[in-house]
């Protein structure tokens, strides 16, 4: 959904947000509670630049307000593919953005992130996937890689996973493949700003993916092999 | 064993790197292949499956002291992340924040998100990733190494660079896209993954060690991975905002001064090297170069 859309049905009690052109930044008030606000618009794409700004940002949220809840507002078309960012070394780049997520998790800030627009591959791994919790909204798209350029790759005929992408979540783009798996906390159709009030209020430190992913029949191996190697 | 042989981390496989790699006869594995847990999607594809889904995971012994191994082993499917794979590594780093081992070492060899697990490999990257943060968190610093023949690309590249130091050979590539994808969306103009040269100095260890990604570069060779993982078990960065902000700085000064680069030679020219001689170069002789240029 468009980004104008999203922070007027989000925020009811008052918000103070800027945008750029693919940059959003801000506060917004949530029960009462102020929160800060980070996110990107315009399906930008995450590289080296983008991933500075985005880190800097987030430092200079948990040094003023170490315990504000952060939203992330997810929208982007995936890491920024070209050898001059591989020259840099854009890996570690996206790291240093997902240790400030880390740095601000650890300053006791809950991290929640809703996927708005798209988001893609090494795009969704640096700004999206490290919140606490990952939620989606209408018009929210999530992949790792379009099925055209999955059969590109692994020379697989494209009706082939066309009809498969049909039948299992394990691979095809889509919120809803990426909720199956556990990987989207939950889908929201209406009432953002009592779920987000409830995500704000509730704890979120533990990593549920792969319970979720588990209970929702996406992913049905990953559970048990954790538990065996805890027990091992 | 003549001590002077060559043992090659590249060619060997993932166990033999593990089994080199720790104190003889140490190591213990978790969820070993005669358990068959094997990928319960790749069948969808009529793809064949391996029985530890590329993934090799344990504890051992290093100079003997108490450590966590994982491995991957990119001759099957590349390394790539897979749900059975990723759980394994998941597991392992949540074991080690639990029971606290001096390390947690990671052989990554790996393309990163296996496609026909894409949902399953990126989620599972990203819990990789938040395994790692809670050991660190639990005070167990997390090595990685790159020196395999897949390299480390995609969600892998990204992991690996979470971890508290990278040991790597010049034969280590690291990138998040790799160059055959990079051709194959952008075309061949914005990257031709055939010529290696071009892969090699763009994505290789020594333009990592160079830019200080890389923490230690070693030769090809599995003792010497060896000795650096002893020497770098200790080392251990906590997680703080003025830490962060430092590397944030260095990052930022990186762009600056080569980000209008196109090509490594260029970057080693601005750094003050001899350029055209870093591909000869052994990882000591870069060492010994790295001391006299700028330092971004």
């Amino acid at each position: 959904m468009k980004l104008q859309d999203l922070l007027s049905q989000l925020f009811t009690e008052g918000s103070n947000i800027v945008t750029t052109d693919w940059l959003v930044t801000g506060d917004a008030t949530v029960a009462g509670k102020p929160i800060s606000i980070l996110g990107t618009t315009n399906h930008t794409f995450i590289g080296v630049r983008e991933v500075v700004v985005l880190s800097e940002k987030f430092l200079d949220i948990v040094e003023r307000f170490p315990g504000r809840p952060i939203l992330m507002l997810v929208d982007n078309n995936g890491q920024r593919m070209a050898l001059d960012e591989e020259l840099l070394v854009l890996p570690e780049y996206i790291a240093n953005l997902l240790k400030a997520e880390q740095v601000a998790r650890l300053a006791g800030c809950k991290l929640i992130a809703i996927v708005y627009g798209n988001t893609v591959a090494g795009g969704f791994i640096g700004f999206g996937m490290g919140a606490d919790r990952v939620v989606s909204v209408p018009g929210g798209e999530t992949s790792v890689m379009k099925l055209e350029a999955i059969s590109r790759v692994t020379k697989m005929p494209l009706e082939k996973l066309q009809a498969l992408a049909a039948k299992v979540s394990v691979f095809a783009p889509g919120s809803e493949n990426f909720y199956k798996m556990g990987g989207i906390y939950e889908m929201w159709t209406d009432q953002f700003p009592n779920r987000l009030q409830h995500l704000v209020g509730s704890d979120i430190s533990k990593d549920l993916r792969v319970q979720l992913g588990h209970e929702r029949g996406g992913r049905e191996a990953a559970q048990a092999i954790i538990e065996d190697v805890l027990q091992s | 064993m003549n001590p002077n042989s060559h043992i090659s981390y590249l060619e060997a496989t993932a166990r033999r790197r593990i089994a080199g790699l720790l104190d003889p006869g140490t190591f213990h594995e978790f969820i070993p292949p005669t358990l068959k847990r094997v990928s319960p999607h790749l069948g969808l594809f009529d793809a064949p499956v391996a029985f530890d889904d590329g993934a090799i995971i344990g504890d051992g012994k290093l100079d003997g002291k108490d450590v966590y191994v994982f491995a991957q082993e990119g001759k099957f499917r590349g390394g790539s992340l897979g749900e059975v794979h990723s759980a394994k590594i998941t597991g392992l780093l949540r074991r080690a924040a639990q029971r606290k081992p001096a390390a947690v070492i990671g052989l990554f060899d790996s393309g990163g998100v296996r496609l026909e697990e894409a949902n399953a490999g990126e989620i599972g990257a990203t819990e990789i990733i938040r395994g790692i943060f809670d050991a660190q968190k639990a005070g167990v610093p997390v090595i990685g190494l790159l020196g395999g023949g897949t390299g480390c690309f995609g969600g892998a590249g990204i992991t690996s660079c979470c971890c508290d130091a990278l040991i790597a050979s010049e034969e280590g590539r690291l990138s998040v896209s790799g160059p055959e994808v990079i051709e194959t969306v952008m075309g061949v103009e914005a990257f031709d993954s055939r010529d290696r040269a071009l892969v090699w100095r763009t994505t290789g260890g020594k333009n990592r060690f160079l830019f200080g990604t890389v923490a230690e570069l070693v030769d090809d060779h599995i003792p010497a991975f060896r000795s650096a993982v002893i020497g770098a078990m200790t080392a251990q960065k906590p997680l703080r905002v003025a830490d962060l902000k430092q590397d944030l700085e260095r990052l930022k000064k990186r762009i600056e001064a080569y980000g209008e680069c196109s090509d490594a030679t260029q970057i080693w020219q601005k750094m003050g090297l001899d350029a055209e001689n870093v591909a000869a170069m052994s990882s000591q002789e870069l060492k010994a170069e790295k001391e006299h240029i700028v330092k971004i």
